[in-house]
């Protein structure tokens, strides 16, 4: 409750003391060091020791006790050092859809030294440990669920070492800048076809079949695209089908954001489905998105600018 | 660490050697089915581990902790107390070690081995116990490490060992100060004690065979080390303790004496000596000083017969400081009524003794001349020194006196204190020690079991008490020399010991190694064992002056931390850039390059400066080109990093371009 409300101070704290960046050395700034619930454990054992010292006047006792002290601290040091120099560089973070496990990657580099059990992640996420040996870097694919379209910012990212003994914890909070998209989640379903202007007849006869409607099945041939298998007839042991879809060749189709009805969420993602399916068939096509029109086009390049718009579109920044 | 995590490997080996390596000493006192139920439970931890078998259930963990504290209960008949705290602990300890499965257990396994080790202390404190403590902490440090690695790294257990080393080595500096500097308390509550049944040593009553049976033994007794030169060896009459009552069989001590009298009166008179005394631990009160005895610490009052008697028995090797006065009077005005306790008698009994002691009274009425007269009976009549007097009967003084004339000390004490007493003369038979090795390493003497003696003293108005030593009419090779010289006919000395170094004495070198262990292990006792309260504060005196408690915590935290910078210079090494080596390489290629005139362009990437240099220098292009590549590979197609390989490269950049000074120095 106490740290709900300190948070925003902590925050801004954060952002002014660690600023934003694509890569970051670890130093003394940026690196904090407290013990841990096991540090304390063995700070209450010491106590322990230090009272059966006393109360038996044993010397031996007494210097057990502040060997074990004297480690303690010169832990200090330790645990420091094995996070002090280390570079972390932001790598890019894939595409993903909704649902999606979205990966970052993260290059953990060596400043000299080799560096044992770092643990990166995004609390409360369990953190995911890594070794960087001497000289050498690693590479950490980190996993976020995207959730939401648009852009996927995991934020402050938390490293931290309890190496070598566990009984402190270095930590420093990161913002690599990471970040990736997310594109809507495809939704299967009717979708009103406008052709290109000028050509309302056919336009009006595709949306009346609707571009969902297939010809028939084929039998599948090799090159034949995996997606348009039909499973449902494989199950039930009509062999392998294709889905042969209606062929509207040659036309330019406009996927339509306006006409389509629901709420915003649900366009998009049906919008998304289509942009994938008439990718898949190499079929060129416009988007036409408030303010926005993309195409007509086909290709990579194309679908992945109007998935693109899709996952930014509406989406605060 | 929500989720329980999974033991390393390397934590579990690390804990299996630690636990050995902590339980190991512990098995010369506590009982030995514990071995058995240690290797029981370590092989099921070891197959539990490689899965040949389970981990034990609720009813197997609860039926194990019952045999474990019935085990306890039975072999030390309590579970209360140290001995028996001891055995729990360590049942505890091996207990935890098969059930143990996640970090956490491991965790709290770590923390109970530093407990056993610290319990180990408490029943041996030598220097051997001390040093050989350290192997088990090193382990379970490493187990602790272990405990940290990543699930995923293989890591060989001596990388885990070499870097617990290091932290122990690296803290050992700021261990050194804590020990020297941190104030020492005196108890806060008494605890309970190891059990010291088993040691030997005088008893507060004895029968003439005691202390023959005590000259079997060499175990030391004490250390002094005497200010000034070493006194004469026949003046070494250590006092224990008085023996005042005689029961017809056996001295014991006097009722009296056990509590605590008025101090006797005594004046300081003569040249003091002053000295050190480091005893072992006795588990009974008395502490040994020459006559008459002053000690400087508070716990530990002179009794009414002139022995020193400290609070609580000493069951821990214990220094004091004494200051003896040899040629002080002792109770010189006392009443003679308060004698009486000096001339109790039982009413029957050695008939014929009591007879001889009256017809010496009748002939010497003077007390001097009547204890010369009993002096030069034992040096004239063919008395025998001997550690196998024979069983005595019923009036034994009478046999010992007129039939068999073979004693040992404490024959020849107790028969003439009775033949004072019969005579009237107050006497007393006094325990103690006599003599003592001295060890030329360390100017003192060492005091060993088999130095143990009995003497009489008597007392006589004006004078006082005057001690009397029958044994050196009989035997004055005991008294100048020593028990083994006094035995030489004999050849008893320790003849129940045959490999005792101490029978050796004659062989130099062997001598000389046990005398620097000796003097070893006495700066062991005096200057680490014995590092507590006063000799602290001597200690810190004689190096710092007169230190108040400011002073005391401000050199204490100011040490620490200057320990503590020293041990982070050496750990991060400043005056080391530590700089990515490839990112080294290039700069250096950079200045290479620049002393040809080239310079990189802000923003200029690698290749495209490589690329420039190559068409500016076509006769280096291909070292040139061959280092760019390295360097772009390395950095950044993640190819594993050879410093040496991008070194080499470079070097050959530098053999390929001609040397031109001047042209750039930058």
């Amino acid at each position: 409750m106490l740290k709900a409300r300190f948070a925003p101070y902590w925050n801004r704290w954060l952002a002014r003391r660690l600023p934003t960046a694509p890569q970051v050395t670890l130093n003394q700034r940026r690196i904090f060091i407290v013990p841990t619930r096991v540090g304390a454990a063995f700070g209450v054992a010491l106590v322990l020791m230090l009272l059966a010292a006393i109360n038996y006047q044993s010397s031996l006792a007494y210097g057990l006790t502040f060997l074990l002290l004297a480690v303690f601290l010169v832990t200090i040091l330790h645990t420091y050092r094995n996070l002090a120099t280390l570079v972390l560089k932001a790598g890019g973070g894939n595409a993903v859809f909704v649902g999606e496990h979205a990966r970052f990657q993260v290059r953990l580099e060596s400043g000299g030294r080799a560096h044992q059990a770092i643990a990166l992640g995004w609390p409360p996420e369990p953190l995911e440990i890594y070794d960087v040996p001497a000289n050498g870097a690693w590479e950490c694919r980190l996993g976020q669920a995207a959730v939401r379209r648009g852009w996927l910012r995991p934020g402050r990212m938390r490293v931290e070492t309890r190496f070598p003994l566990g009984i402190l914890v270095a930590w420093s909070w990161v913002d690599l800048d990471l970040a990736a998209l997310v594109y809507p989640r495809p939704l299967p379903g009717e979708l009103p076809l406008v052709p290109a202007a000028g050509d309302e007849e056919e336009g009006n006869r595709a949306i009346g079949r609707g571009a969902d409607d297939y010809q028939g099945l084929k039998p599948y041939q090799p090159g034949d695209s995996k997606r348009r298998l039909h499973w449902k007839a494989y199950s039930r042991g009509q062999g392998l089908l294709v889905k042969d879809f209606a062929a509207l060749g040659g036309r330019e189709l406009w996927l339509d954001y306006e006409s389509l009805s629901g709420d915003m969420e649900m366009r998009v993602s049906l919008l998304c489905h289509w942009v994938l399916a008439l990718s898949e068939r190499s079929q060129a096509f416009g988007l036409t998105l408030p303010g926005l029109h993309l195409g007509p086009d086909e290709g990579e390049a194309h679908r992945d600018a109007c998935l693109r718009a899709l996952a930014l579109f509406g989406v605060a920044r | 660490m929500s989720t329980p995590q999974a033991l390393p490997r390397v934590a579990l080996t690390w804990l299996l050697v630690a636990q050995a390596l902590a339980i190991l000493p512990h098995f010369l006192h506590v009982p030995l089915w514990l071995a058995g139920f240690w290797l029981a439970c370590v092989t099921w931890r070891v197959q539990a581990f490689r899965m040949k078998v389970g981990y034990p259930g609720p009813t197997a963990k609860i039926a194990l902790v019952a045999v474990a504290a019935a085990g306890a209960y039975v072999s030390r008949g309590t579970l209360i107390g140290l001995d028996g705290g001891v055995v729990l602990l360590i049942a505890a300890f091996i207990l935890k070690m098969v059930e143990m499965r996640s970090r956490r257990d491991g965790l709290v396994l770590v923390f109970l081995g530093f407990f056993v080790v610290v319990t180990s202390y408490l029943f041996d404190d030598s220097i051997a116990t001390a040093l050989y403590s350290l192997l088990p902490v090193t382990a379970l440090l490493a187990a602790l490490i272990g405990l940290q690695q990543s699930p995923g790294a293989v890591v060989r257990p001596q990388a885990t060992l070499r870097l617990a080393g290091q932290l122990l080595l690296q803290a050992l500096p700021l261990m050194l100060l804590l020990f020297v500097f941190f104030p020492r308390m005196e108890p806060l509550w008494s605890l309970p004690v190891p059990d010291k049944k088993g040691i030997t040593g005088l008893s507060d009553n004895m029968s003439p065979g005691d202390v023959a049976e005590l000259s079997q033994s060499t175990e030391l007794v004490f250390r002094a080390r005497f200010e000034g030169p070493l006194p004469p060896r026949r003046d070494l009459y250590w006092r224990a303790l008085t023996l005042e009552h005689y029961d017809g069989r056996r001295w014991s001590q006097g009722y009296a004496a056990q509590g605590y009298g008025a101090p006797p009166a005594w004046r300081r008179q003569g040249n003091p000596l002053r000295y050190s005394v480091v005893m072992q631990p006795t588990a009974k009160p008395w502490l040994f000083g020459l006559d008459v005895a002053e000690t400087d610490r508070d716990d530990v009052r002179q009794m009414s017969d002139f022995r020193l008697q400290r609070r609580r028995p000493v069951d821990r090797a214990l220094l004091y400081q004494v200051t003896s006065w040899p040629q002080a009077p002792r109770e010189v005005n006392a009443a003679p009524q308060g004698m009486r306790r000096a001339l109790q008698l039982p009413s029957a009994g050695n008939p014929r003794t009591r007879a001889w002691a009256e017809d010496l009274r009748a002939r010497y009425p003077a007390t001097p001349d009547l204890v010369k007269a009993v002096l030069a009976h034992f040096r004239q009549e063919p008395y025998v020194y001997t550690l196998h007097p024979g069983e005595g009967g019923a009036d034994d003084i009478d046999q010992f006196l007129f039939e068999t004339r073979r004693g040992f000390c404490a024959h020849y004490a107790g028969a003439m204190a009775f033949v004072l007493r019969v005579a009237g003369i107050p006497a007393r038979v006094v325990a103690g020690y006599q003599g003592g090795e001295p060890n030329a390493a360390g100017n003192y003497i060492q005091v060993r079991q088999f130095d143990a003696h009995a003497w009489v003293e008597y007392w006589q108005p004006d004078t006082g008490w005057v001690s009397a030593d029958p044994t050196f009419q009989v035997s004055p090779e005991r008294i100048e020399q020593g028990l083994e010289e006094a035995l030489a006919k004999e050849g008893t000395f320790l003849e129940d010991s045959p490999l005792s170094p101490l029978r050796y004495r004659n062989l130099g070198w062997l001598n000389e190694l046990r005398m620097t262990w000796d003097n070893l292990n006495y700066g062991w006792q005096r200057w680490v064992l014995g590092y507590q309260g006063e000799q602290q504060l001597a200690f810190l005196q004689r190096w710092f002056g007169a230190v108040d408690g400011r002073v005391f915590a401000l050199s204490l935290v100011g040490g620490v931390g200057l320990a503590f910078a020293v041990v982070a210079l050496f750990l991060f090494k400043p005056w080391v850039r530590l700089r990515d080596p490839q990112q080294r390489a290039f700069r250096d290629f950079e200045i290479l390059l620049a002393r040809q005139g080239l310079r990189r362009h802000p923003g200029e990437g690698p290749r495209d400066f490589a690329r420039r240099a190559a068409a500016a220098l076509p006769r280096q292009a291909a070292a040139i080109d061959a280092f760019a590549h390295l360097f772009e590979a390395q950095r950044y197609a993640g190819e594993p990093a050879a410093s040496q390989a991008l070194r080499d490269a470079l070097k050959a950049v530098r053999r390929a371009l001609p040397w031109r000074p001047g042209v750039s120095s930058s």
